[in-house]
């Protein structure tokens, strides 16, 4: 990550001015506390410090942008926060489709309208979205239930 | 380029007075 992700100016631009980065020795008693195994192990928490979406292993630039929106994301969902969720899954998946973020991220984006509006149209169509689009992805068969609503 | 904060206390005092999450990256200089 520090050879090649983190040095990209696109990534660099898009940490500095939407997260708080923080950079800690796996030696290091936090690394205990979170209880990481292995390294590069990447951590989204809010402000509190509360842990809200995890990912170990690299990451290439153009896979780590839209892995950190999920993750700013899941922070806004797990906050009730759906309309700022919904902003940031949606920017996933406009900029890149094709992440391995963005099942996932079609998922929670329907869930979060669901809550949102309490229609569970959001829900059926994340579902035929994720059938089309992403037919072998575990969101898939996690959404498989919504094609019957 | 990315300016990493290195402790815990300050990223989340930063994180709460700018509204921002905090990206954490654990780390082995190998």
């Amino acid at each position: 990550m520090g050879a090649v992700t983190y040095p990209d100016k696109k990534v660099a631009e898009f940490v500095m001015q939407g997260m708080v980065p923080l950079q800690v020795l796996a030696d290091k008693p936090l690394a205990e506390e979170f209880k990481v195994k292995w390294t590069p192990t990447i951590v989204v928490l809010d402000c509190s410090g509360k842990e809200h979406h995890r990912t170990v292993g690299f990451f290439p630039p153009e896979e780590f942008i839209p892995n950190l929106l999920l993750g700013m994301g899941k922070v806004r969902f797990d906050a009730d926060q759906f309309g700022d969720a919904i902003q940031h899954f949606d920017k996933l998946l406009a900029e890149y489709p094709q992440s391995g973020a963005a099942p996932e991220a079609i998922y929670l984006a329907g869930v979060s309208r669901y809550k949102s509006t309490h229609d569970a149209k959001p829900l059926k169509e994340a579902y035929e979205k994720l059938k089309a689009g992403y037919p072998q992805s575990e969101w898939t068969m996690r959404a498989q239930p919504y094609s019957l609503l | 380029m990315i300016s990493w904060e290195s402790e815990m206390t300050k990223a989340l005092e930063r994180g709460e007075r700018e509204k921002k999450p905090i990206l954490l990256d654990f780390f082995n200089p190998g």
